[in-house]
This record gives C-alpha cells, sequence and structure tokens, in this order.
C-alpha cells in the first residue's frame, strides 16, 4: 500500500478550508453552553423550587448519552415542536427553512451546558467557604456574593476543565457532518471521496485537529500560569 | 450600645449557647475569655447570623432582630451596622489589597470608587500597609493578611467589629504586629468584641471581660476583677491553667 504525501499536502489545504465552519460550531455552543451551564449550576446548588428537579433530570441524561444522539434528537424533533409552535402562535416560517447547523448549535449547546454545569459547580464548591461568610460579613448580599466573590474564583479555578470543554466540543464538532454540515471531518470525506484517498484526506485532517488542539492547550497554559498568582499560596 | 438577650443555639443535639445575655455599651472593648468548645466562637458568629440562632434577640444600635423570626432584610441591615474580623483572616483572594478593602464601601455602602479608594488607602497606612496595597492576599505574611482583615471591617465604619480569635493562626512572630493595630484602634473609642486567648493583650484592651464556659457566661466584670479576683471557682481554675505561675525549685 502506497501513501500520496503529496495528496496530505493538497487535502491539507483543501480541508482547511472547513476550518473556520468548525470553530463556529465549536465556540458559539461554547458560549452558549457556558451560560446554560453557570445557569445549571446555580439553579442545582441552590436547588430553586421545582426546576432543580428539571435541571438535574437535564444534567443526567445529557451526560449519560452520546453527543452524536443529541444531533439526531434535536435534528429529528426540533422541527416537529418547531412546527407545533409556528402553527399554534401562528409564525409565517416552518421547520425546513431552519438552516442545518442551527440544529448543531442547539444539540451541541445542550450538550456543553450539561458538562460545563458540572465544571462550574465544582470550581464554585471550591471556593474558600471562609471568604463567602467574610463576604456576608461585611453586609453583601447573596447575589452579591456569587456575583462579586465567588464566581470569579469559581471560573478561575474552572479554567483548565472549561479550556479541556473546548478541546472535547471541537473534537466532537465532526459529529456534525452525520447531518452533512461541511466541517473539517465532512470536508475531509468531501476531498477524499474525488479520488479515494481517504487515508491521506484523513491524516491531513487530524493534523488540522490536533495543531487546534495543541493551540488551545497553549493558551490554556498561559492564561493558568497568570492565574496560579491566586490560586496557589496564601493561607486557608 | 449592643444587647444580646438569652441567646441560645444547638448543633443537633448538643446545645452550645445556653442562653447568653451581654450587654455591651458604645466604644467599650469586651474580651470574651473560655476554653475551647464553650460557644465564644459561636456566639459572636450569632451577632452577624453567620450563625442562626435557636432563640434570643439582638440588639443594635436602633435595630432589634428576634433570633428565631429573622428576615432577610432584617439579617442584612444587621450585618450592615457590623464587620468581622476572622481567625483566617478570609480575605478575597482574587482582589487586591486594596480592593479588599474597598470592596464593601463600593458593593454595599455604593460609595463613589474614587472616595472609598481615598478612605481605603487612609485605612491601610493605619494598619501599616501603605506599601503593600497592590498585592495579593497570597503573597501577604499571615499577619499582613490579618491587618487586611482588620482594615476591611474598619473601612466599613461599623457599630461594632467582631474579632474571632484574630491571632490564633498566626506564627507566634507575628502575632504582635496585629494586636498593636488592633489595640490602636481600640483606643480611637470603637465598640469591638474580642474572642481571643491571648491574655495578656485581653487584660490590656479590654474594658469589660466575660468568661464563657459550657455555653453560658460564668462570670463578668472589669478586667481587674477578673484576671486578679475572680469570684467564680471555674475561672480561677482557667486562669491558672492558662497563665501558669510556675515556680521551679532546684
Amino acid at each position: 500500500m502506497n501513501i500520496d504525501f503529496r495528496f496530505i499536502v493538497t487535502a491539507f489545504f483543501e480541508i482547511m478550508k472547513a476550518l473556520p465552519l468548525t470553530l463556529v460550531i465549536t465556540t458559539v455552543p461554547l458560549l452558549i453552553g457556558f451560560a446554560i451551564g453557570i445557569g445549571t449550576a446555580l439553579i442545582r446548588l441552590y436547588k430553586v423550587k421545582v426546576i432543580y428537579k428539571i435541571a438535574d433530570f437535564y444534567v443526567s441524561f445529557l451526560r449519560g448519552t452520546p453527543l452524536i444522539l443529541h444531533i439526531y434528537i434535536v435534528y429529528l424533533g426540533l422541527p416537529l415542536l418547531f412546527d407545533v409552535l409556528a402553527e399554534k402562535w401562528g409564525w409565517s416560517i416552518r421547520s425546513n427553512s431552519i438552516p442545518l447547523i442551527v440544529f448543531v448549535f442547539v444539540a451541541f449547546s445542550l450538550n456543553a451546558g450539561a458538562y460545563m454545569s458540572e465544571i462550574i459547580r465544582s470550581g464554585i464548591l471550591a471556593v474558600n467557604k471562609g471568604e463567602i461568610e467574610a463576604a456576608y460579613s461585611i453586609g453583601m448580599t447573596t447575589s452579591q456574593a456569587m456575583k462579586r466573590i465567588v464566581l470569579p474564583q469559581a471560573l478561575m479555578i474552572s479554567l483548565p476543565n472549561l479550556c479541556n470543554m473546548f478541546v472535547g466540543l471541537l473534537h466532537g464538532s465532526s459529529l456534525a457532518f452525520s447531518i452533512s454540515l461541511m466541517e473539517l471531518n465532512g470536508k475531509a470525506n468531501v476531498v477524499a471521496s474525488t479520488n479515494w484517498k481517504f487515508l491521506e484526506s484523513f491524516i491531513a485532517a487530524a493534523v488540522i485537529y490536533w495543531g487546534m488542539t495543541i493551540l488551545a492547550e497553549k493558551v490554556t497554559a498561559i492564561l493558568e500560569k497568570r492565574l496560579r498568582m491566586f490560586i496557589k499560596g496564601g493561607v486557608a | 450600645m449592643i444587647r444580646l438577650k438569652n441567646i441560645k443555639k444547638s448543633f443537633g443535639k448538643q446545645m452550645v449557647l445556653k442562653g447568653i445575655d451581654l450587654t455591651v455599651e458604645k466604644g467599650e472593648v469586651v474580651v470574651i475569655l473560655g476554653p475551647s468548645g464553650s460557644g465564644k466562637t459561636t456566639l459572636l458568629r450569632c451577632i452577624n447570623f453567620l450563625e442562626r440562632a435557636d432563640s434570643g434577640a439582638i440588639t443594635i444600635g436602633d435595630l432589634s432582630v428576634d433570633c428565631h423570626r429573622a428576615t432577610k432584610k432584617e439579617i442584612l441591615a444587621l450585618r450592615r451596622k457590623t464587620a468581622m474580623v476572622f481567625q483566617h483572616y478570609n480575605l478575597f483572594k482574587h482582589k487586591t489589597v486594596l480592593e479588599n478593602v474597598m470592596e464593601g464601601l463600593v458593593v454595599v455602602q455604593k460609595w463613589p470608587v474614587e472616595r472609598a479608594k481615598e478612605r481605603s488607602l487612609q485605612i491601610l497606612e493605619k494598619v501599616g500597609l501603605s506599601q503593600q496595597i497592590d498585592m495579593y492576599p497570597s503573597q501577604l505574611s499571615g499577619g499582613q493578611q490579618q491587618r487586611v482583615g482588620i482594615a476591611r471591617a474598619l473601612a466599613l465604619n461599623p457599630e461594632v467589629i467582631l474579632f474571632d480569635e484574630p491571632t490564633s493562626a498566626l506564627d507566634p512572630e507575628l502575632v504582635g504586629e496585629v494586636l498593636s493595630v488592633i489595640q490602636k484602634i481600640a483606643r480611637e473609642g470603637i465598640t469591638m468584641i474580642v474572642v481571643t486567648h491571648e491574655m495578656g493583650f485581653a487584660r490590656d484592651i479590654s474594658d469589660h471581660v466575660v468568661f464563657m464556659d459550657n455555653g453560658v457566661v460564668v462570670e463578668e466584670g472589669k478586667p481587674n476583677e477578673i484576671f486578679h479576683a475572680p469570684k467564680e471557682e471555674r475561672t480561677k481554675q482557667f486562669l491558672k491553667r492558662i497563665t501558669p505561675e510556675w515556680r521551679y525549685s532546684i
């Protein structure tokens, strides 16, 4: 068996064209998921009446099922839900005009939100209780203490895990091809199918994913180094 | 003026405070002494509702709160009349020294930032930390951290500052610098309730001494009376053990 090294290079540049889309379907859900994650973590920590049960279910179900199923379920289920609502509220658009990327955003955001809520929750729990008491002792309300004292530190503590989340989601985004979105993995398949050099094409795609991952790790390392000042050292 | 009336508190089956009454006049420095587990820290934490007492009433200035029924709003109002210095400092680790001191002024008392900064700088100078304002707590010694803790409490100009064993976590060499700062602000007429194990310090700074054991106030009075002529047997016993008069015969 021969490997066509020159085609790896050709494929690399061809596949690179899909990198922006991969980054979009990684970062947008990461940001939406982050917001969902904070909300879910707070709801579960404070055991907000009734909805915390829903939050528990959400986290348990999403973490208990694979990402590919989230994509399928959203892809097949969301149009049904949308059309029912559209009929009820008299919207003029129907589900067949929803762009593919929206399904990916929804599925990935829900998935990322569930995982990130656990990351943030453990970050919040890791903040020194004494500082929360100190915040109360100077007269802060619960939400002031959360916003000013707890969350900033919880997020710093969570940062390495959140960056891992980015890497996980980056790799997970390759599943978007399953509903025929042309991201890196999709592009690799298409490039390969022109001359059946799948191995070369996938190696090229792997290099791109790997490079992005190394970049993310580098950024994390720099951020962590900056934050270590607060987290390390000091008393209690 | 601060008045505690019949404060009771249990943790599970164990009754930690069995009905404490205490009056602190404005400008007075009250020191609470007692063996470990006597309930002194719990009492202090009940005053600003870091622990909610099961029953009793707390009056600070013109605000009276029933411990059992206290609403969130009342608790907040009470906390805004008090400040606390903690055994483990509990500084905000992600904020600089200056930000730690400004935080309450800006966020709670809604001072404009510039004014809050000015006041915080004054207070940090008073506790001898003018050189450290831009450092983070983890870069400071224990004694410096505790002085930031004191500055943070002082900045709010509270009606009373509660000190919870402020030197217990410090290296022996660093105790002095913290005690002298506390003494300095005590002289300025700030009302203070201090839980401490430093007997010499307690004697020097206090206007009134309360000796607690086993959830009750055993004895209270002027420092002279308590330290030199305690009436209760339990007090005598405690003071003897804590300030032993060693006699060596060779």
